[in-house]
């Protein structure tokens, strides 16, 4: 073996190999062998000691085959160009076992024509040996035809399984490389202000800096660390929205009012992180930040039909100053329910009220 | 230097405010939270230099600029839309990063400060300079670069070196600001800058035609004709 079959020849690949060799010659001489016997009425001595012969040189000469056309690589050839190649390749075969098949059908059956006598008159015609040997060579070319066939046959389906794996295993890696990017985006625009809140605060009220410094360092650790998880419980969730919106209180101060509703039922629900701290995100960024006056953000979560829906629900501008196109957050929160719930969960954003937009989610309680 | 800050979150404003109280020079007339409040601030209290926010509710920091006649001085403040700053073709103004730092803010006022004893902006006055908005792309376009003005409906087609931006405002409204010794009233349509005209020649009915350098030929009707003739002959 080279070594650039090795990694598509492991152990379990020659142990098949051989159960298929051994079974596939082994079921053929005893199709023959019982035909000749009960149909024929062959003598089963003689018959079954001429086959032995005859199938162990096939055997042989098919398992030298297989290491010839390993040798030289025909795996890799386009089907197009296998064709004349297994043909030749049959025919030679074909000859030592026509031959061989011709003269031990001679030489241990010391009067044929005695056996011929009780078949059919169709079957009881004398040959010329030339055509009789030409037609045994035929026969057997036949047969190695159909072993070759077989054996690409299996190589393509065992290489076709193992292309689906590595699809299958890369599809996954993907997936996961997927799921890390969507979650975690760290806002700059978010960041900064909120850096430059904090060198307002020390000036203003240095306590509060203290308090601000430490909801940014929570937010940053969860969003930091998020790439741990997957799925957090939506009270873990809530905490660090409270970190963050009390950052955000301190930028936009009195524009800024919150109202957060969620039942004790709701709290230990899994659910994607940073999903609902997207939402409220959004929800300032093209809501609150938007008007002048600022609004209300109301956060509230039920628990109905084990499915968990969550709302959030912000006052926009009613004549939206820029194209608001569907934004990448709402975009990456979609994908990601998908990668994790498939079809179970979805995230809608109404935009029916002219000064109301509410972004509704639902999760099942069984992740 | 009468200064107004236009930032719509508070501890921005308190923070720049007390940055600034180092430079004894700027004087602080007011604060705005908004675009339309800090339109009106400047209408009534004509500051000579803008601090200005990008991201505010009911506008940008460009709206605002947009809306603007009498253009103070601009140093953009801003958390992360640099990239939006420095997608002017025009480098006649700075912006400063928030949380801001005082070195940097220091360097913006000093060429604020030379800038101001070059021009001094007068309310009514002749304009120099423009803010066109088109799209995506802002421009603060010097008047004397521009060659062509040319009304179409209630904007105005700048004809500005390889840019034709759309200026959204009506041509009778800009022409009583634009300096008479240069730009020339050439038919309904359009007012040509005297500066960039090649040749002039003479046309049907007493009609002219005036070559523009880099532009196209326009038309002087016959009533601007004559007024021509004794403008240049002067």
């Amino acid at each position: 073996m080279n070594d650039a079959e090795r990694p598509l020849s492991p152990p379990q690949s020659q142990l098949a190999y051989w159960i298929f060799q051994l079974t596939g010659w082994g079921v053929y001489s005893l199709s023959r062998f019982v035909g000749g016997v009960s149909v024929m009425n062959l003598p089963w001595a003689h018959f079954g000691l001429q086959l032995l012969c005859v199938d162990a040189l096939g055997f042989g000469l098919s398992h030298l085959l297989r290491g010839f056309v390993r040798r030289h690589q025909w795996r890799a050839l386009p089907i197009r160009k296998l064709i004349w190649p297994v043909i030749a390749a049959s025919f030679v075969c074909g000859i030592p076992l026509g031959i061989l098949t011709q003269f031990t059908d001679v030489a241990l059956l010391q009067d044929p024509n005695e056996f011929l006598e009780g078949m059919s008159s169709a079957m009881r015609f004398q040959l010329a040996l030339p055509v009789a040997i030409a037609l045994e060579i035929v026969n057997w070319s036949f047969v190695f035809l159909i072993w070759l066939m077989i054996y690409f046959t299996a190589i393509a389906v065992r290489e076709h399984r193992s292309a689906q794996l590595i699809q299958s295993e890369m599809a996954r890696a993907l997936h996961l490389a997927e799921l890390q990017l969507l979650k975690t985006q760290l806002n700059p625009h978010f960041l900064f202000n909120a850096l430059n809140t904090v060198r307002s605060l020390i000036a203003d009220n240095p306590a509060r800096a203290q308090n601000a410094v430490t909801h940014l360092a929570n937010t940053l650790r969860y969003t930091l660390s998020s790439r741990q998880d997957e799925l957090v419980t939506l009270s873990q969730e809530m905490d660090i929205v409270a970190d963050y919106l009390d950052l955000e209180s301190m930028r936009f101060e009195d524009r800024l009012r919150i109202d957060k509703q969620v039942p004790a039922d709701a709290a230990g629900v899994r659910i994607p992180v940073m999903l609902l701290q997207t939402l409220v995100e959004n929800a300032i960024k093209h809501g609150i930040a938007e008007l002048p006056g600022g609004g209300q953000l109301r956060i509230s979560a039920t628990v109905q039909h084990d499915m968990l829906n969550l709302e959030v629900e912000n006052p926009r501008p009613s004549a939206p100053i820029r194209v608001t196109h569907e934004g990448v957050g709402l975009r990456n929160a979609r994908d990601r329910l998908r990668l994790l719930f498939g079809e179970r969960a979805s995230l809608d954003l109404d935009l029916s009220q002219p000064t109301v937009a509410t972004a509704r989610l639902r999760v099942p309680l069984q992740a | 230097m009468r200064a107004l800050i236009v930032d719509d979150e508070p501890p921005a404003r308190r923070e720049l405010r007390r940055l600034l109280n180092e430079f004894a020079w700027v004087e602080i007339v007011g604060e705005g939270g908004n675009v339309d409040q800090a339109e009106e601030m400047i209408g009534s209290l004509a500051p000579e230099l803008l601090f200005l926010d990008i991201q505010m509710p009911g506008g940008t920091g460009f709206d605002l600029l947009s809306r603007l006649e009498d253009l103070p001085q601009v140093i953009f403040t801003t958390a992360y839309d640099e990239h939006a700053v420095r997608a002017f073709e025009v480098d006649a103004l700075d912006y400063l990063l928030k949380p801001i730092d005082p070195k940097r803010l220091a360097e913006a006022l000093g060429r604020a400060k030379s800038a101001q004893t070059a021009r001094m902006p007068q309310p009514g006055a002749v304009l120099e300079q423009i803010f066109v908005r088109d799209g995506d792309r802002c421009w603060f376009v010097p008047l004397r670069e521009v060659r062509l003005l040319t009304s179409e409906g209630n904007y105005i087609r700048l004809s500005w070196g390889k840019e034709k931006p759309m200026l959204g405002r009506a041509l009778a409204a800009l022409e009583r600001r634009l300096d008479p010794n240069r730009f020339f009233r050439a038919n309904r349509q359009q007012i040509i800058n005297l500066d960039f005209i090649e040749n002039v020649e003479l046309g049907v009915n007493g009609r002219l035609h005036a070559q523009l350098r880099d532009g196209p030929e326009v038309e002087i009707s016959r009533r601007q004709a004559r007024l021509f003739k004794v403008k240049m002959s002067i």
